[in-house]
């Protein structure tokens, strides 16, 4: 709710799912151009629809933003490995997250997915 | 010479033989033959005089008739020396002078001395062909010494050697009874009690008079002082004054003589006659000391040392003054047995001491809980307690004797990252480091001391404490996460009403104002739950209990859930003819808000969840089943455990402090009720709580 609000403030078109698996099957259909993924989630968490993601070979290329409250340096390495381009750690400003967003998509067009990557683990909370 | 004068010479001869018969002692010996046997001589004055024990001096035991201070002049010279009895000793042979003239050519040292008299006789006394003295005669007039006059003489002498001898002899036959009595009083004294202190002071005085005018006992400090641990005389007056003058003239430790020097050296003195230099040496400048010393009249001296297995102990003084004879080389063999038995007894005493303090650390490390491991340099096992049994599952008996590393083949992993100690610094910080021991891993904080002579390490099993450490910090983890999300809802629902860039629909705007209400009412849940916790541990969470209707508090419970109840689940209360019970409300009302949240949140593919009442007893039954993940049974009684968490990592989805399921059985505890579960993986979990009918 918060984000999806903020990111059309932004001009962007959002498309929500409650839960994991409802998740991955929006994402299968719709192949969005950048996915903010909730890590703790009832069902499927966000770390197995990421794998789903990234096993999946029409959906592995989109873009994953994880979003959680897990602040520690070993779940960050873990949204490294399943291939995260950013890491939100909540609390954060839902009023910048479209600029978060857009920045995102500027530098993987710009060919930096890696660096995004591989920033996730040695990024400072916020 | 007429045969009256031969009869009477004879008659005055047997009459001193008489007189020598009867004689047992030296003293009774001496005075006979310097009254009769001088008396028969025709002397004006007679003298005897004995060689010492080592041979080099003559000492002169008695006189009689000399003028002057001739004791205290000719008490004690070498044989060497250019005298008469000197001489006399020195060859064996009688020595007959009849004029002042001869004597003073003889012996020009004899020039300066009186010159009264005339004609004197030195004759040897001699036993068996030994000579052990001489006896001196002086005449008043001039003598001729003709032959009968001198077989008269060396008569006399001759019976005055056989007395003499026997009586000396008797003496020390009698000294030497005496000796033997005092060595096995003193042995029986030394062998009465452990405290050497006490039974060397004792030792002390049992030594006075028979043996000493003064007795010391001095020990060797741990610092290399000297401890005076005893000083004896028989009066006590003088025994304090002793230990004053000890005090204000402690006894220098370079002191070239006496005990400082037979402590340093090991080795004994003995002084028959106390050097002047000695003396000298000891009062130095200081005037005070002098006259003290002068007033003592110290005289001889023997000075011992306590030796027992090589090392110095400590020292026994005897010291001959006012009243005992001059030390003789008898004197000094008893003092130095004497000794060798009281540094035995000490050392014993010590020795005992020491395996007693052993003994009882080591009764005392049987006790502790820490596992206690001595090794010596080459990594033997010297010492392993009961508790290192127990952490490592080696008996002690199968430990001591062999290097660490045969017994337990972890133990270089398991302190080599140990800091070690040196003994006296504070200490090094315990380091836990994980033993696996038969596939079991334990935690052991160990620490160690390096004492020189091998290592010393302290052993704790702390496998509880770090579990327990590791769940406060999942808790922490925990906590920071179940806040940081209702936290980011509140804030993010905030920083999106301010945004002035965007109209939001008065839809929207409710549903964010509606967020920051059940946002906040959710963290302060966490918070209370947190705060309650720590009442719990604190045991200041006080109960007000009252007659309550439990069917009402349940209903009350199930509607709030209702409110915001996920997709899925149902709700259901049944309550069977349960009304009243005696409660608390508040409490009671937080652990079925706990247990129904826990049902609601651990069935995320929804299902029915149950309150159930029943009456039991005098008391009742309240179930709370639903139908979701159910429980391990292996986690059962662990979710009970403050912090614990089913799922730690939250992969389920299910997020949760780790605290309401404690909550709930210390409040129920506290109602002197109790909280079970039953639960089945994949079909659902029932938790139970029965409470008593009356409080």
């Amino acid at each position: 709710m918060l984000c999806r609000v903020n990111l059309r403030a932004s001009g962007m078109e959002v498309l929500e799912a409650d839960g994991g698996q409802a998740g991955l099957e929006v994402a299968r259909r719709e192949r969005p151009d950048v996915i903010l993924l909730d890590v703790m989630m009832p069902g499927l968490d966000g770390w197995c629809v990421a794998r789903e993601l990234a096993a999946d070979k029409s959906t592995k290329d989109i873009p994953i933003i994880f979003v959680t409250a897990r602040a520690d340096a070993a779940d960050r390495r873990k949204g490294e490995q399943l291939g995260g381009v950013g890491y939100l750690v909540k609390p954060f400003d839902p009023v910048g997250i479209g600029e978060l967003v857009d920045d995102v998509l500027t530098r993987i067009e710009r060919g930096e997915r890696e660096q995004l990557r591989r920033g996730i683990a040695t990024e400072h909370e916020g | 010479m007429s045969i009256h004068e031969r009869e009477d010479r004879a008659l005055r001869l047997q009459r001193v033989a008489e007189l020598l018969a009867e004689a047992v002692t030296p003293q009774e010996v001496l005075d006979a033959i310097l009254t009769e046997g001088v008396r028969a001589a025709e002397a004006r004055a007679g003298a005897i005089g004995v060689l010492s024990d080592d041979g080099e001096s003559v000492e002169l035991l008695a006189q009689q008739g000399y003028p002057g201070p001739i004791m205290e002049d000719w008490g004690l010279f070498p044989v060497s020396a250019h005298l008469p009895m000197s001489q006399v000793m020195r060859s064996g042979e009688p020595l007959f002078i009849s004029t002042l003239t001869e004597r003073n050519e003889l012996f020009p040292e004899l020039a300066q001395q009186a010159q009264n008299g005339s004609s004197i006789a030195v004759l040897p006394l001699a036993v068996e062909g030994r000579v052990f003295g001489a006896m001196a005669l002086s005449f008043a007039e001039k003598v001729e010494f003709g032959l009968e006059r001198r077989e008269m003489k060396v008569a006399l002498a001759r019976q005055a050697s056989q007395a003499l001898a026997r009586s000396r002899l008797f003496a020390q036959e009698q000294g030497l009874r005496e000796r033997m009595t005092f060595l096995a009083e003193a042995s029986e004294l030394l062998s009465s009690s452990l405290d050497y202190n006490l039974t060397l002071r004792q030792l002390a005085q049992l030594a006075v008079p028979s043996l000493a005018d003064w007795c010391a006992i001095d020990m060797a400090g741990e610092e290399g002082e000297i401890v005076r641990l005893a000083v004896a005389h028989q009066d006590p007056e003088k025994v304090r004054w002793a230990y004053e003058l000890q005090e204000r003239y402690p006894p220098k430790p370079d002191q070239q003589h006496g005990v400082p020097q037979v402590l340093r050296s090991g080795k004994p003195e003995f002084f028959p006659k106390i050097p002047e230099a000695i003396l000298e040496e000891a009062i130095g400048d200081d005037e005070g000391l002098r006259q003290i010393v002068d007033q003592l009249g110290l005289r001889s001296m023997i000075c011992v040392p306590l030796t027992a297995r090589g090392r110095t102990l400590g020292a026994l003084t005897l010291i001959a003054a006012e009243t005992h004879a001059t030390y003789t080389e008898a004197d000094f063999q008893l003092a130095l047995e004497l000794a060798h038995r009281a540094a035995v007894a000490v050392d014993n005493a010590r020795l005992y001491g020491e395996a007693e303090k052993g003994a009882n650390a080591a009764q005392a490390l049987a006790y502790v809980a820490d596992g206690v491991v001595l090794l010596d340099n080459d990594r033997v096992v010297l010492h392993w307690n009961p508790a290192a049994a127990a952490i490592t599952g080696v008996e002690e008996s199968h430990a001591l004797g062999k290097p660490v590393d045969e017994v337990v083949p972890a133990w270089p992993s398991l302190t080599s990252h140990v800091p070690l100690a040196r003994p006296g610094t504070s200490g090094t910080r315990p380091v836990t480091v994980p033993l696996v021991l038969d596939g079991t891993e334990l935690w052991v904080a160990v620490s160690g001391v390096d004492f020189g002579e091998g290592r010393v390490y302290a052993l704790r099993d702390v496998t509880a404490e770090h579990a327990l450490e590791k769940t406060r910090s999942d808790f922490v983890a925990t906590a920071s996460h179940e806040l940081r999300t209702p936290l980011a809802a509140v804030y993010g629902a905030v920083r999106t009403l301010r945004r002035e860039d965007i109209e939001l629909s008065d839809e929207d705007r409710t549903t964010f104002l509606e967020m920051i209400e059940s946002e906040a009412l959710r963290l302060s849940h966490i918070v209370g739950q947190i705060l309650l916790a720590g009442q719990l541990d604190a045991d200041a969470v006080e109960l007000s209990v009252a007659e309550c209707n439990l069917a009402e508090i349940a209903s009350g419970v199930i509607e709030s859930a209702s409110v915001h109840l996920p997709e899925g689940i149902t709700l259901d209360l049944s309550a069977d003819g349960v009304s009243s019970i005696m409660c608390d409300e508040n409490k009671l009302r937080q652990v079925l808000v706990n247990l129904l949240d826990n049902a609601v949140k651990y069935s995320p593919d929804g299902g029915h969840v149950q309150i159930r009442l029943e009456r039991a007893g005098g008391g009742c039954l309240i179930e709370v089943s639903d139908e979701g993940l159910g429980i391990p049974s292996s986690e059962r009684e662990r979710i009970f455990e403050k912090f614990y968490r089913l799922d730690p990592e939250q992969t389920k989805g299910v997020g949760g402090s780790g605290l309401g399921l404690y909550i709930c059985r210390e409040l129920v505890e506290r109602m002197e009720g109790h909280l079970s579960v039953d639960s089945q993986p994949g079909v659902g979990s029932r938790f139970t709580v029965a409470l008593p009918a009356r409080l």
